[in-house]
């Protein structure tokens, strides 16, 4: 495969994540806005948009590309909108990312968005249940805090971990939630908090489970070529890799291990020329406790049944061994879903310029996200290097 | 009739449908097309009896719409026997992981509003 352009982040920028009164149109122009200034361009520089949403529906809009291209004056350019579930952030970026790296377009807007919970937690639990395979889960009462459960209740019987090991994510992520002004819960918390909480799908409790989130992020995508001329500080794409996994946890060889995640991380490492070991921190998909235990091992920063150690251990804490979101992840920054995979890169955008403030990984060069869709079913990782 | 339809009939009498390639012998739910192992399009149906033991399960408090009636109830995935296949569904009646410890015997016994109903043997 030859590249003909060099891919370039120029520009990040999210609006806070929690429960947001503004429309989904509002807020995918306001993140995208936040974008397009942080990168120093003009709406006009931008060639064509790349949406990322799943349940546009529930506020009663589709079809958001040309709204948001008629808002930023720029009706006549094309956009797309890609549904991934949960995944839909990262698989859209990597569309976007496609089209400039092969030189169809030197600039892009890449923006996800979701705005649900004014429909309450019921029906986003019935919306979220449509991502699953539904015919043998959704259609059967398996919530998605159930199938993670039953991941979670899998690795429990498999390996040497217990629920306060799971509780121990919630609480790390909390720490670093805390210093994310645009986190969905700040909110500190303790072991005993989580193991207390109400029990949602057992093994998992309501702690273990990252919000439900209205929000919105942007990045703006260009060639290397396009950010030298006209922009200020970028980051460079290095690795991009996507994944598949059966659709239904029971056509699984292994209940504790999601394909799609070694897949995309396999081929992001080798696109990338580098190893696990290169990557500075990571923005990994934490919809549940179990999922970011699951996807340090997949990723391959631990052994299999391993990362359950080395989160007993301290060791995926900001600026320890290796900095696991540093944002909060979904558990604390929360997840609007169709934003999630953007609102990541977001994240390594600010890190790898200078401007995560509190939470900033020391002397990080390389930044790696991980974005998935349902349980796993598809996935993509991308990996940024700094410039 | 189409595969979900042939398998949900299957399921309402207790039985799983399933599909066996042709070429290459690999066992599928009956809801594939194509073999995962060969590419094969061929296909026998095998009607398994539905039985096997819990591989994981949750027990659900928070559910979606229509089963709110059913709390606590337990998703269960099945380990079929004599088999590598697994199944998923509903399993009533099940309100603490100690009811239901991995490796419990269960069997598919209906299909209705609750998907697969699998049941304790």
């Amino acid at each position: 495969m030859t590249l003909v352009e060099k891919v370039c982040v120029l520009g990040a920028g999210s609006t806070k994540y929690g429960k947001l009164p503004d429309s989904i149109a509002d807020i995918t122009t306001q993140a995208s806005v936040s974008a397009i200034e942080s990168a120093g361009i003009d709406p006009k520089d931008i060639k064509a948009s790349y949406i990322s949403n799943v349940f546009g529906v529930a506020d009663k809009q589709v079809h958001l590309g040309p709204v948001l291209m008629s808002r930023l004056g720029i009706p006549d350019k094309p956009s797309l909108t890609i549904e991934s579930a949960c995944g839909s952030g990262s698989v859209s970026f990597r569309e976007a990312y496609v089209n400039v790296a092969a030189g169809f377009y030197d600039c892009l807007v890449v923006t996800g968005v979701e705005k649900v919970t004014h429909t309450g937690t019921e029906w986003t639990t019935t919306y979220f249940a449509y991502c699953s395979d539904f015919f043998y889960e959704g259609q059967a009462g398996a919530s998605f805090p159930g199938l993670f459960a039953s991941m979670a209740r899998a690795y429990l019987t498999e390996f040497d971990a217990t629920e306060e090991d799971f509780a121990r994510v919630a609480v790390k992520n909390h720490e670093n939630g805390l210093l994310n002004p645009k986190a969905h819960i700040q909110k500190k918390i303790t072991i005993d908090d989580v193991m207390n909480s109400p029990v949602v799908a057992s093994p998992l409790k309501l702690y273990d489970c990252c919000p439900f989130s209205d929000g919105a992020s942007s990045v703006i995508l260009c060639s290397e070529k396009f950010a030298k001329e006209n922009g200020g500080d970028y980051i460079e794409v290095i690795g991009s890799g996507r994944g598949g996994s059966a659709a239904a946890l029971q056509g699984r060889e292994h209940l504790t291990t999601i394909p799609s995640t070694k897949i995309a991380a396999e081929a992001a490492y080798k696109m990338a020329g580098i190893t696990v070991k290169d990557i500075d921190f990571a923005e990994v998909h934490d919809c549940f406790t179990i999922a970011e235990i699951i996807d340090t091992e997949d990723l391959g920063f631990f052994e299999k049944g391993k990362g359950v150690e080395a989160v007993r251990e301290g060791r995926t804490r900001l600026n320890s061994d290796i900095s696991i979101n540093p944002s909060g992840g979904l558990k604390s920054k929360g997840h609007p879903i169709g934003a999630t995979g953007v609102g990541q890169i977001v994240e390594v955008f600010d890190q790898l310029t200078g401007n995560a403030g509190e939470r900033t990984v020391k002397d990080a060069k390389i930044g790696l996200t991980h974005n998935f869709g349902a349980t796993g079913a598809s996935c993509a990782v991308h990996i940024f290097q700094s410039v | 009739m189409s595969v979900e339809k042939q398998l949900i009939e299957h399921a309402k009498q207790g039985k799983l449908l399933t599909h066996k390639c042709t070429d290459c012998g690999h066992l599928h739910l009956s809801t594939a097309y194509y073999c995962l192992k060969c590419g094969s399009k061929g296909f026998e149906d095998v009607i398994l009896e539905g039985t096997g033991s819990v591989a994981t399960f949750t027990i659900i408090t928070v559910a979606p719409a229509g089963f709110e009636k059913y709390t606590p109830y337990a998703f269960v995935v099945l380990q079929l026997d004599n088999t590598h296949l697994r199944i998923s569904g509903f399993m009533g009646g099940i309100t603490t992981p100690a009811d239901l410890p991995v490796g419990t015997r269960a069997k598919i016994t209906g299909f209705d509003d609750r998907g697969i109903v699998i049941e304790k043997q």
